[in-house]
């Protein structure tokens, strides 16, 4: 009976800190261009919970059928949540002190999706990135981008 | 036979404990061999792009078949009715489980991704023969666990013949797969004949009697017994029948391959000028594996022959995986292959690295892990000294 | 009578060139279907095809392969066992006539693919557009499917990985191979990096289109040569044919 009272006990606490491990602060370093909006492509709590089915459910569409949707792609959470240092050059999104990894450890849940993806954006040209110096300016880097008609073509490939 | 007629392993404590600590070690360096292989990738073994499937495929395969084929003994007694191999049936079905489990994991841990198991046993296309074979493997160790349990328990044990004949056909099948695997391949020479099955069939059933006859050669050495003549005699005629049908079926095999006159090259290739696969071929997998252990057998010694056998079949199992794997693809008939970046044209080598070798030790001695363990704690060797 | 047939004649004439806007006029024409929209699924409608003139392929010449790797991300190590080619070339000579031909070879995306066939989780999958790929998500790396090509048309990623494409996700453990560059594909860009390469080259030894599209580069190739399928024994059906060998 002990052991019972016990282990709902020891539950009790647990549960709480898996589930709510989120709070509304900021947990990565650097800037990425998410810091500046109000919501993802889905409102935050469904985000929070269900990120991984929507990515799921996109994987198989885009590999099988070839539907190339913006909204839940991995590509495009890369694109904005990825975070730019002082010299505006992308950081590993899955790096230490990173969105997806910072989470990811508390809530110890691997993910292996890196191990084939690209963990900065896609058109990361280091070149444009140097270009700018101060990380406040992240929505610069995205509209310098968008000049490039390098970008264009991806920028139509995921539209 | 009653329950009370088998007996465990009388086995001293520190030379069981002794006997467990080594295999357990061999165990855990074929472990630690295969997260090596998976944290750094294959490109430590002495697979790659051309040898596609190396050294633990032979090892995965040979024990998967000899698993089938081990369950012999309980096939001649629940199938075929004869009672004197009763008593032995249990212990067969125990080493088709222990093969069976080995062969399996060795083949899981080669994966590129062994994590994704799980992806292998819930998505299948059922138009690949290995999807079947996960269902055949998985399905006979269920049914092996089963009939072991139908044998050593006395309340069900009036179901033990049905469930022995139903694992007969099921391993049959599986043993089908098993070559068909290999037989349905229809871009490489070696392999795209129909024949495989049957011949990967009586490869089974050969290996199976040896390993058996050796495995309970070594239980009766540890319990201080001399195996009966009569049961030795009875096993000689069986693997001599064996040696004669898997013969026939491997002359059977090369010849169709000499009759599809687009095999010819790769026939040519392996009886008579593929250097270190012809020499395989012959001596090994023919003379060693087949005629000297013939030659053996009329002098009525089981247990050098059985040894020839296995070691004959190993290197049979290696001269049709990789020697297969080892001939060019004939991808423009009627043209030499001049140049090219990616190993088109001519044999490959291969050398399997240590990891792969420690991969395939390791599966033994957990095969040997799993039979020691079972045969000390539970009863299955026949107790009676004159008979067994 | 004079009338009715008249009226027969004009409604005969009216139904033909409606036919004829309808159907012919945009089939002839190659800008017309416009690209899928990137929410729409593909369809059989699409059948996606390449045609290569090894009599135009130049000896030495590797611009097609040099696109492939940049365009996938693809790299080697240094360990040409094991580093991946998803293109590669070829030269080979006739056993009779002696003549010498250099092609690139690559995965001939069969309407009948054995890999397919063989895998065990359908990760090897042929796409309904023709395209023969492999679904990296649900890949274990068993390499059935590379024991099953008659061509050797995949690799099998032998390492770890970094610095990986957006464009072309890749990576240790999983098979691999020509994907008819999908990305561009599925982004409106009917060509591959490689049939680009070739035609910056100037050889046009490569080229690839939808069979479906009468004025598609494949189509215009292929009627001017007549092509012939790699081991066309097999009966496997490939939508990549040779020519000039």
């Amino acid at each position: 009976m002990i052991s019972v009272v016990r282990t709902i006990l020891i539950l009790a606490m647990i549960v709480p800190s898996i589930s709510f491990s989120h709070d509304n602060q900021k947990h990565h370093e650097g800037k990425s261009k998410a810091d500046d909006l109000n919501q993802c492509v889905e409102p935050t709590d469904v985000m929070r919970k269900k990120h991984f089915e929507f990515l799921y459910h996109q994987r198989d569409l885009t590999v099988i059928d070839g539907i190339r949707t913006k909204q839940h792609s991995l590509a495009n959470c890369i694109d904005c949540h990825v975070s730019y240092d002082s010299n505006g050059i992308a950081i590993p999104i899955n790096s230490e002190g990173q969105f997806c990894y910072t989470c990811h450890i508390e809530t110890a849940t691997k993910i292996d999706c890196f191990t084939c993806h690209a963990t900065i954006p896609r058109y990361s040209k280091k070149s444009i990135y140097n270009k700018i110096n101060k990380i406040s300016m992240v929505s610069q880097i995205h509209s310098e981008l968008n000049k490039d008609s390098h970008i264009k073509y991806h920028e139509q490939y995921i539209e | 036979m009653r329950s009370s007629l088998m007996s465990k392993l009388e086995i001293n404590q520190k030379l069981f404990w002794f006997l467990l600590s080594i295999l357990g070690l061999f165990i855990l360096v074929g472990f630690f061999s295969a997260h090596i292989m998976e944290e750094e990738g294959h490109h430590i073994t002495g697979m790659n792009n051309q040898i596609i499937w190396g050294l633990p495929h032979v090892f995965a395969v040979m024990l998967i078949i000899i698993s089938s084929g081990v369950l012999n003994t309980a096939t001649l007694s629940s199938v075929f009715d004869k009672t004197l191999f009763k008593p032995l049936a249990p212990l067969s079905a125990l080493f088709a489980v222990a093969f069976l489990i080995s062969g399996l994991l060795i083949l899981v841990l080669d994966l590129g991704r062994p994590d994704r198991l799980v992806v292998a046993m819930t998505v299948y296309n059922f138009k690949s023969i290995f999807a079947w074979n996960i269902f055949l493997y998985s399905g006979f160790f269920a049914i092996l666990v089963i009939y072991i349990w139908s044998m050593l328990d006395f309340t069900v044990k009036k179901h033990s013949k049905a469930v022995g004949t139903f694992a007969f056909i099921w391993r049959i099948v599986l043993t089908t797969g098993t070559g068909s695997i290999f037989g349905f391949l229809i871009a490489r020479e070696a392999y795209a004949t129909a024949i495989l099955a049957p011949l990967f069939i009586v490869m089974s059933l050969l290996y199976g009697t040896a390993i058996y006859y050796l495995l309970y050669n070594l239980i009766c050495k540890l319990n201080k017994k001399i195996i009966s003549l009569e049961i030795t005699q009875n096993f000689i005629k069986l693997l001599r029948i064996f040696l004669y049908i898997n013969l026939y079926f491997l002359i059977l095999y090369h010849l169709t391959n000499i009759y599809i006159s687009k095999h010819i090259d790769y026939e040519l290739f392996i009886l008579f000028n593929g250097g270190i696969y012809t020499f395989l071929f012959w001596l090994g997998q023919i003379l060693l594996g087949i005629i000297i252990p013939i030659l053996v057998l009329s002098n009525k010694n089981m247990s050098i022959s059985s040894l020839l056998v296995i070691v004959g079949g190993f290197i049979g199992i290696w001269v049709i995986i990789i020697g297969g794997q080892a001939y060019p693809l004939n991808m423009f008939p009627n043209h030499e292959i001049v140049e090219s970046s990616f190993y088109d044209s001519g044999v490959y080598p291969y050398t399997p690295s240590l990891y792969e070798i420690a991969l395939g030790l390791g599966s033994i001695a957990l095969t040997l892990f799993i039979i020691l363990a079972a045969i000390a704690n539970l009863k299955f060797i026949p107790i009676d000294e004159n008979k067994y | 009578m004079n009338s009715i047939s008249n009226s027969r004649r004009q409604f005969l004439i009216k139904s033909i060139s409606a036919a004829a806007v309808i159907y012919i006029i945009p089939a002839l024409s190659n800008k017309t279907l416009a690209a899928k929209p990137p929410s729409q699924k593909v369809s059989n409608k699409t059948r996606w095809a390449m045609h290569i003139d090894a009599a135009k392929c130049a000896d030495g010449c590797t611009a097609c392969v040099d696109a492939c790797n940049e365009e996938n991300g693809l790299y080697g190590f240094n360990r040409p066992k094991t580093d991946p080619q998803w293109i590669r070339k070829i030269k080979i000579k006739d056993i009779n006539t002696d003549k010498v031909t250099t092609l690139p070879m690559l995965c001939q995306h069969c309407e009948n693919p054995p890999c397919c066939d063989v895998c065990p989780t359908g990760a090897s999958f042929r796409r309904i557009d023709g395209i023969v790929m492999v679904n990296q998500h649900t890949c274990i790396g068993c390499r059935y499917c590379m024991m099953a090509c008659p061509f050797k048309a995949r690799s099998f990623v032998h390492e770890n990985l970094t610095q990986q494409l957006t464009t072309a996700p890749r990576g240790k453990g999983c098979v691999e191979s020509c994907n008819f560059c999908v990305g561009r594909l599925d982004s409106g860009k009917e060509m591959t990096a490689c049939e680009e390469a070739c035609i910056k080259e100037g050889h046009h030894a490569i080229s690839f289109g939808d069979l479906a599209k009468p004025l598609s580069r494949v189509n215009t190739s292929l009627k001017q040569s007549p092509s012939i399928k790699l081991r066309a024994d097999l009966k496997l059906n490939q939508r990549v044919t040779y020519t000039g060998f």
